[in-house]
C-alpha cells in the first residue's frame, strides 16, 4: 500500500515491540531499533510515530489519528486489538467510515480464535507444508514463512477492495483476515480431488502430476549445491534437450520416446538426465537450453539474483533508497508497474519513532509545546 | 451480487491469469474467460478429472479456478473474432492478459493494438507474464517449476542433506503469487479510475512476484552477503538449527515452530506439567534449559538440541492432533501437519463459514472449496455459480448483451471464430 503511495503510518510502542526491529541486526556489534535490514526492506516507504495508549494523552493522539485515517491495519493476535480498546464499535465511534481490518491467524470469528501462528504453524494447518517434498521422506515444507507474505498480499487484496467499495459508496468496514486460510486456498484442487475422487493428498517430489509431462525435475550441476529445473512439455522439446546435452544414448532409448513412456520411467530418466547436467554450469546450461527452446532456469540464490540475473536487472527490480543508519540500500521491487500511475520507492523504513512530532503538530494539531509536554509523560 | 467489486466488468484471457480472475470474481466482479473454440483453457486438460476420466469438462483444476465466472470462446486470431473482441473491450473495465508479451498483437488484438483503449479511455489493461512485458528473458519458456527455481523459494527448500535436489512446493505457487500482485495493480488501478476517469497498463511479472517472496533470503545477501541454506521441514538459515518439525505417533507430523521451545517462562512451567504428566520431561526442569525461552530461534544451541530431543520423542507418543489442540491450549504455536483436505471437518473452518458449497460439472453432489480467506461486514464474498463449460455462456453476451442474432451465432461458430 505504501508503495502503491498510501500514506502508511506505523504505530509502535517500546514496550511492546515490533520484534523486527531487533532482527537480523545489520551491525552486530552496535544494536539499534533501527538496525534491521528486515524491517527496513519491509517498512519502506512508510512513516513511523511512536504511542504509548496506556497514557490518556498517548491514546488520545492515536485516537486523533484514527480519525483522520480511510483504515486501520493490524495483526495482532484475535481480540488483543479490541482488548486494548480499539473494537470496532469504538473505531466507528471516532470515525464512521473507517476501514478496520484485522490480519490473524485463525481470525476473530469461529471458535479455535485464540490459537496463535506464525508463518510455519499457519503453513503447518493449511496443507502447504505436508505439499512439499518426497512422499517416502518427511515433508520439506517451505524454508520460510511464506504465508507471512501471502496473508499481507491478501491483505493488500483485501484492503484495496475496501476501499475501493468506500469511494464509491462512502461506506467503511470490518474485514477479518485468516492466515491459514490463505494458505488453504492454494490446496483447493486437492481439496477437490479428495471429495470427488477419494485420493488423499501424497508428495510428487519435483515430478508434476497434473498434467503428468517428463522430463520435470531439478538436475545437480557442476560447482557446489547448484542445480538447474527443466521441464519439457512436448517431444520437440524432449529431442531439443538430448541435443543440447549431446546425448544420443537418450534420444535413441524406447524407454523415453513419448511423453507416456518418459512419465512411466520417471525416476530412470532423471538419473540418465543428470549424468548429463553433472558437467555443466547451470547458468550456461539455462541459457543454451532456452536458446533451443526447451524450459530451463537455475535454482537460484539470492547472489544469483541479485547480481547475475539479467532480466531483473533489465527491469530495475532491486531498487535502491538511503536510510539514515543503513545507508544506502537496494530494496525489493513490487513486481508490478503501472503505466500512468507507477509505485515508487521515496524512502527506506522510518526510524523508531521518527515521525511522531511531525505528524503530530502538522496533521493533528498539537502544538509545539503539547508535543513537547507528552513527550516528557512519555506518553508518546 | 453483492461484493465490493460489484458492477466491475472483466474479461480473462490466457492460462497465466486464473488466480487473479479468481479473487476479483469471488468479490463480486463479471469475470468472462475467453477461451480458444475447440479445446479451451490449458486448465481442462490438466487434471485431476473427475473419476479420473479425462476431458474438457471434468477437470477439477478448472472446476477450481474458474468457479463464479461465466465463460465464453474466442478465436481472436480471426477477422470476426477481433471484431467481437473490441465490442467486448468497450464494455470492459478490465482485462486480465496473460497470453504473453505481444501474442495478441500478433493478430490485431493485444495491448497495442487497442492502446486508445487504455491510454486514454476507461480500459485497464492488465498483463499477468511469466517475466513482465519487457527485458532479455520475456519470451522464455517456462512453467511453475522453473519460475519457482528462478524466483528463490526453491534453493530455500527442501532436506538437510544437500545431496538431494532443492524442492518445488506443489500447488502452482508461481501462478497464485503472481495472481495475487495482478489483484494489487489491477483493484489499485481500478480505485485510481475513480479520480482521473481514467484506465492504464498493469504490467505484472510472475519471476518478480515469486523473487520478492523469499522472506530472509533476501535480506540476508543484501546485508550480510550470507546465502541461506535450506532444512528439512522449516526455515532455511546460513547456520544449521534444530528442527522444528515431528512425527507423531499416529503417523501425521506436527510443527513445533522454534523447536517446541515457549516464549515465556510461564508457559515454560505449563509445558514441564505437560510432559511430567507422562514423565516425559528427562532433565529439562532444570534452570539452563527454562533460560532458553529467551535465546534466539535461529541460533543453535546445545539447550535448544537438547529440548528439541526430548520434546520430539515426547511428542512421538501422541497423536498429532492433541499435540496441537493441547499446545495451543497453553498458548504455544504449534500445529498439525494436515493434508488440505483434513482441514474440510475441522469445526473452526466451518463455523466461520470459510468453505462454499458449490457443484463441480459431471459429479452429482456439492463440494466445499475454499473462495475467500477473508470476511467482509459489508460486501461478503461469495459463490454463485459453478465454473463454466466451454462456451456456455456464448448465447447470453453475444445475443444477450451484444445483441447478435442465431443465424450470426451459427455463423460465427461455422468458421470458428467462437
Amino acid at each position: 500500500m505504501a508503495d502503491l503511495g498510501a500514506d502508511v503510518i506505523r504505530v509502535e510502542n517500546e514496550s511492546y515491540l515490533d520484534s523486527m526491529r531487533n532482527g537480523m541486526q545489520v551491525y552486530p556489534d552496535r544494536p539499534s531499533l533501527n538496525g534491521s535490514g528486515m524491517f527496513n526492506n519491509m517498512s519502506r516507504n512508510k512513516r513511523g510515530v511512536t504511542a504509548n495508549i496506556w497514557h490518556p494523552g498517548g491514546r488520545e493522539m492515536v485516537e486523533r489519528l484514527i480519525k483522520t485515517a480511510d483504515a486501520v491495519l493490524e495483526n495482532f493476535s484475535a481480540g488483543a486489538f479490541e482488548r486494548m480498546g480499539f473494537g470496532m464499535d469504538h473505531l466507528r465511534e471516532l470515525n464512521p467510515n473507517i476501514i478496520y481490518i484485522s490480519i490473524s491467524g485463525f481470525g476473530h470469528a469461529g471458535i479455535d480464535t485464540t490459537y496463535i501462528t506464525w508463518g510455519p504453524t499457519a503453513q503447518a494447518v493449511s496443507g502447504a507444508t505436508v505439499m512439499s517434498g518426497f512422499a517416502d521422506m518427511p515433508p520439506a515444507g517451505w524454508g520460510y514463512s511464506y504465508l507471512d507474505h501471502t496473508a499481507g498480499y491478501y491483505g493488500a487484496i483485501a484492503l484495496l477492495e475496501g476501499l475501493y467499495h468506500r469511494k464509491r459508496t462512502g461506506q467503511g468496514q470490518y474485514i477479518d483476515v485468516a492466515q491459514c486460510e490463505t494458505g488453504m486456498m492454494m490446496g483447493g484442487v486437492a481439496m477437490l480431488d479428495y471429495q470427488v475422487n477419494g485420493r488423499e493428498y501424497v508428495r510428487q517430489g519435483n515430478h508434476m502430476r497434473w498434467p503428468a509431462t517428463a522430463p520435470h525435475s531439478v538436475y545437480r550441476c557442476s560447482g557446489d549445491d547448484r542445480w538447474i529445473a527443466i521441464a519439457c512439455e512436448t517431444d520437440e522439446q524432449w529431442e531439443a534437450l538430448c541435443e543440447v546435452l549431446n546425448a544420443d544414448d537418450l534420444a535413441s532409448d524406447p524407454l523415453f520416446q513419448t511423453n507416456l513412456s518418459r512419465v512411466q520411467a520417471q525416476d530412470q530418466l532423471d538419473a540418465a538426465i543428470e549424468k548429463y547436467t553433472r558437467t555443466w554450469d547451470t547458468r550456461e546450461l539455462m541459457y543454451v537450453l532456452q536458446a533451443a527452446g526447451v524450459p530451463a532456469g537455475t535454482a537460484q540464490t539470492s547472489e544469483d539474483k541479485m547480481e547475475h540475473d539479467a532480466q531483473l536487472r533489465a527491469r530495475d527490480f532491486y531498487a535502491t533508497a538511503d536510510h539514515p543508519y543503513l545507508g544506502v540500500r537496494r530494496f525489493e521491487g513490487l513486481p508490478l508497474h503501472l503505466s500512468a500511475t507507477d509505485w515508487e520507492l521515496r524512502g527506506g523504513a522510518p526510524g523508531f519513532g521518527e515521525h511522531t512530532e511531525q505528524i503530530m503538530t502538522e496533521l493533528l494539531g498539537y502544538t509545539a509545546d503539547e508535543f513537547a509536554q507528552l513527550k516528557a509523560e512519555i506518553a508518546v | 451480487m453483492s461484493g465490493p467489486l460489484n458492477g466491475v466488468r472483466i474479461l480473462e484471457i490466457g492460462d497465466r491469469g486464473e488466480a487473479a480472475g479468481l479473487l476479483l470474481a469471488a468479490a463480486g466482479a463479471d469475470v468472462i474467460r475467453v477461451e480458444m473454440p475447440g479445446f479451451g483453457s490449458t486448465g481442462r486438460s490438466q487434471g485431476p478429472f473427475v473419476g479420473d476420466n479425462p476431458g474438457p469438462e471434468r477437470s477439477l483444476h478448472h472446476a477450481y479456478f474458474n468457479v463464479n465466472k461465466r465463460g465464453i470462446t474466442l478465436d481472436p486470431s480471426t477477422a470476426d473474432g477481433i471484431t467481437l473482441w473490441r465490442r467486448l473491450l468497450e464494455r470492459a473495465d478490465v482485462v486480465i492478459d496473460s497470453t504473453g508479451p505481444g501474442a495478441l498483437d500478433e493478430f490485431g488484438a493485444g495491448y497495442e493494438s487497442f492502446r486508445p483503449l487504455w491510454e486514454d479511455g476507461k480500459l485497464i489493461w492488465a498483463c499477468i507474464t511469466p517475466f513482465g512485458l519487457t527485458g532479455p528473458w520475456k519470451d522464455w519458456e517456462v512453467n511453475d517449476l522453473i519460475q519457482i527455481a528462478l524466483g528463490g523459494p526453491m534453493m530455500s527448500t527442501g532436506y538437510d542433506d544437500h545431496e538431494i535436489a532443492p524442492i518445488r512446493p506443489d500447488g502452482e505457487h508461481s501462478l497464485w503469487m503472481g495472481g495475487e500482485f495482478g489483484a494489487i495493480g489491477i483493484i489499485a488501478a481500478l480505485y485510481e479510475r475513480e479520480n482521473s476517469g481514467l484506465g492504464q497498463m498493469v504490467d505484472c511479472s510472475i519471476h518478480e512476484s515469486v523473487s520478492c517472496t523469499v522472506e530472509g533470503a533476501f535480506p540476508n545477501w543484501e546485508y550480510a552477503q550470507r546465502l541461506v541454506q535450506r532444512q528439512t521441514g522449516r526455515h532455511s538459515s546460513p547456520a544449521r538449527t534444530a528442527p522444528w518439525q515431528f512425527l507423531a505417533a499416529d503417523g501425521n507430523y506436527v510443527n513445533l515452530m522454534g523447536g517446541g521451545i515457549p516464549r515465556t517462562r510461564g508457559n515454560w512451567k505449563e509445558l514441564m506439567d505437560w510432559l511430567d504428566e507422562f514423565n516425559a520431561a528427562d532433565n529439562l526442569r532444570e534452570e539452563r534449559y527454562e533460560a532458553a525461552v529467551h535465546s534466539d530461534p535461529m541460533v543453535a544451541t546445545e539447550e535448544r538440541a537438547h529440548i528439541a530431543e526430548v520434546i520430539g520423542k515426547f511428542v512421538t507418543s501422541r497423536p498429532a492432533e492433541e499435540i496441537y489442540r493441547r499446545g495451543q491450549g497453553l498458548h504455544l504455536p504449534w500445529a498439525v501437519i494436515r493434508r488440505p483436505e483434513q482441514n474440510l471437518d475441522d469445526p473452526h473452518w466451518n463455523a466461520r463459514g470459510f468453505f462454499s458449497e458449490v457443484e463441480v460439472t459431471g459429479f452429482d453432489k456439492k463440494v466445499k472449496m475454499p473462495v475467500a480467506p477473508y470476511q467482509f461486514s459489508e460486501t461478503p464474498h461469495a459463490i454463485t455459480r459453478r465454473a463454466p463449460m466451454l462456451g456456455e455462456h456464448n448465447y447470453e453476451v453475444y445475443h444477450g448483451e451484444l445483441g447478435l442474432d442465431a443465424m450470426q451465432l451459427v455463423a460465427l461458430a461455422g468458421s470458428g471464430a467462437i
